[in-house]
């Protein structure tokens, strides 16, 4: 359905982001990106979203490739943006509409859907925010940004969620909401995380960016999650010194960033 | 001391190249400027006439217009005025490039510590705005109207504004902890 | 307004730089006596912000956009001194460390800028917002767009009566004030407008909350 080929980034400075990044993801699968702090994941998701052209290789959803000549055809964009969406790791980026009402319904009215009332407020009690529809997005907290956010997105019936550590600005109550939530949803999604305990609940493959900026793994996730010596080369996991009591040892530790 | 008589240098022969009115002198500035360049001299060059070509034309351009109506239009002062140009942005890039800006301002510590704070700061605010840009763009499906562009633009500028709000607050607090604002650890502390 | 280094006279720069310089120690001693220790750190954040909010789009009908300058909207909520401080410091950083707008331009860019566009801003800002908070937000941002580009242009009109041969060819930038305050003027009246707009959003969703 989406698919990297060959995929390189480079910043107009220089530094490599991305090196030769290779996969492909099936209709409705579920998958988890897994790497460490400044792998290149954010990116990765940028350039499969169309936003940032890819310095080498290619994206192609659905057969088509992504580049600037087909996102410069209107029909193709639209379906294009409809499709495939994105949730920035920030939600505070994507949210700029006086209330929330109007943040939600931005999309089906930019696309002159029928019935943008009803459309809104189903979504809206889905993502459980319906109380906030009259509020200003500048004063929600994070969490309810951030379903706001999914929200906006969801209304579009899109077919790829492409969705950047979205529980990083959650709780642990909303966390747990959103991973039930997220495993309810038919779409395909691509999850990036750092957060390992929480990996293996979005899904059942991993990709991994290693500190290379090379894809270091694909496949299923659990073989990864025990597999010691791939999560240390990831820098996913550390060991250090510790105490029970008396004695001194040392072994490896997952540890929670978030 | 290298960096404060750079800036000694440059500022004089800033001067100096504004009140000097004969193009062959100019043009030895420049013949003189593109040698303490060095290596860098074509680069330097290449990016300066591209910083400059546009109003240059125009303005020289214009003035050469001025004849097509009956004024006096002289060839000397088109050669003086881009030759002046040219060499008053190559000075400064080949400024900027040789330059330590930190320790030219040194001369005043809270000068130094706010040019430092200020280019550490600039960088997470250009991540922030580029974010920004490339969100609206994702959730774009048209040709936006004018009234939902404003809308963008003007949350973008909240959001940097919130940005601003809460960085000031960390780093005083940051700097606090650190104390930064011992009163005899500023030069010129206020009192009050 | 990038207007490179060369076509301003050291009769208008020199003079120009002392008294930026005396405002900049005016605003300095003004605002340590109003803000506390953690005015260095504000100034920062601050100057990093304007540097930025000069990227933002200003959109124009037809799709394109140019830059804006977020003076009117500093000036409101900081005031026309600690404006007329981060946008030096942003001059200065455009000119030392980026090579962009010259430093014969700063300070008369800093005057005109951050310095008479923040106080007509303010000014236009306090006249109205009493009895029409809307249109003093208005104002201020149209203010802060027209009369600085208005100093610009007598300053560079000026030029050719200040420094000239004796045969009367112009040393430095070459059109009087007929040509400069329409060609500049014109412009920044139109596009006021539209900074008038962004700085009446900006401020009502920042105090919506």
């Amino acid at each position: 359905m989406l698919q990297a080929i060959e995929v390189s980034y480079r910043l107009p400075e220089g530094q490599e982001i991305l090196r030769a990044i290779d996969f492909r993801l099936a209709r409705e699968e579920k998958v988890v990106l897994l790497g460490a702090n400044g792998t290149g994941k954010s990116t990765l998701l940028k350039v499969l979203n169309g936003l940032l052209p890819p310095t080498t290789g290619t994206v192609c959803y659905d057969g088509r490739v992504i580049d600037r000549a087909a996102l410069r055809e209107a029909a193709f964009h639209q379906r294009f943006r409809r499709e495939v969406v994105l949730l920035f790791q920030n939600p505070d980026t994507m949210l700029f509409n006086p209330t929330v009402f109007d943040e939600i319904a931005f999309g089906p009215r930019q696309l002159g859907l029928d019935d943008v009332d009803g459309r809104v407020h189903h979504w809206a009690g889905e993502l459980g925010v319906a109380p906030l529809l009259e509020r200003t997005p500048f004063g929600l907290s994070g969490g309810e940004k951030q379903r706001v956010c999914l929200a906006a997105l969801l209304i579009l019936e899109p077919k790829v969620l492409l969705l950047d550590e979205p529980t990083a600005n959650m709780d642990p109550r909303s966390t747990g909401w959103l991973v039930d939530f997220l495993a309810d949803l038919k779409q395909t999604t691509l999850v990036t995380t750092h957060n390992l305990s929480l990996a293996g609940e979005f899904g059942d493959r991993c990709l991994v960016l290693g500190e290379d900026h090379r894809l270091l793994y694909d496949g299923p996730i659990q073989d990864f999650l025990s597999d010691h010596d791939r999560l240390t080369a990831a820098n996913l996991v550390h060991r250090h010194r510790h105490r029970h009591g008396a004695t001194e040892h040392s072994h490896f530790h997952i540890h929670e960033w978030d | 001391m290298k960096d404060r008589l750079l800036l000694l240098g440059y500022a004089i022969a800033v001067i100096a190249a504004t009140s000097v009115h004969n193009p062959w002198w100019l043009a030895a500035g420049l013949l003189l400027v593109a040698v303490l360049a060095g290596r860098q001299a074509p680069t330097i060059g290449w990016r300066a006439l591209r910083a400059v070509l546009f109003f240059s034309l125009v303005i020289s351009i214009g003035y050469a217009a001025g004849a097509l109506f009956g004024q006096a239009v002289s060839l000397d002062y088109l050669i003086l005025v881009n030759i002046r140009v040219y060499l008053l942005i190559f000075l400064t890039f080949t400024l900027a490039a040789k330059i330590d800006i930190l320790r030219a301002l040194s001369f005043s510590r809270n000068l130094t510590y706010l040019v430092t704070l200020v280019l550490s700061q600039i960088i997470p605010f250009r991540r922030l705005f580029e974010d920004l840009r490339l969100a609206a763009e994702s959730r774009r499906l048209r040709r936006l109207r004018l009234r939902e562009r404003y809308l963008q633009s003007a949350a973008a500028a909240v959001h940097l504004f919130d940005r601003a709000e809460h960085d000031a607050r960390e780093i005083a607090l940051a700097m606090r902890s650190r104390g930064f604002f011992q009163p005899d650890a500023t030069d010129n502390a206020p009192g009050d | 307004m990038h207007i490179p280094d060369g076509f301003l006279s050291p009769q208008t720069y020199l003079p120009a730089y002392a008294l930026a310089a005396g405002g900049w120690v005016y605003a300095a001693r003004e605002l340590r006596r109003r803000v506390d220790e953690t005015l260095l750190p504000r100034l920062a954040v601050l100057t990093a912000l304007a540097f930025v909010l000069m990227s933002v789009m200003l959109p124009l009908p037809g799709g394109t956009s140019v830059h804006a300058s977020g003076i009117g909207i500093l000036a409101v909520i900081f005031g026309p001194w600690l404006t007329f401080a981060v946008v030096s410091l942003v001059l200065l950083l455009q000119a030392l460390v980026l090579g962009a707008g010259g430093v014969t331009v700063l300070p008369v860019n800093a005057l005109a800028m951050g310095l008479g566009g923040s106080v007509a801003a303010c000014l236009g800002y306090r006249l109205l917002a009493p009895r029409w908070e809307r249109a003093g937000l208005f104002a201020a941002g149209w203010l802060a767009a027209v009369v600085p580009a208005a100093m610009v242009a007598v300053v560079l009109g000026l030029q050719p009566a200040i420094a000239h041969r004796s045969d009367g060819q112009p040393l430095f930038f070459p059109f009087g004030l007929s040509v400069t305050l329409p060609a500049v003027l014109v412009p920044h009246v139109i596009l006021g407008l539209g900074e008038g707009l962004l700085t009446l959003l900006v401020v009502s969703f920042l105090r919506r909350r």
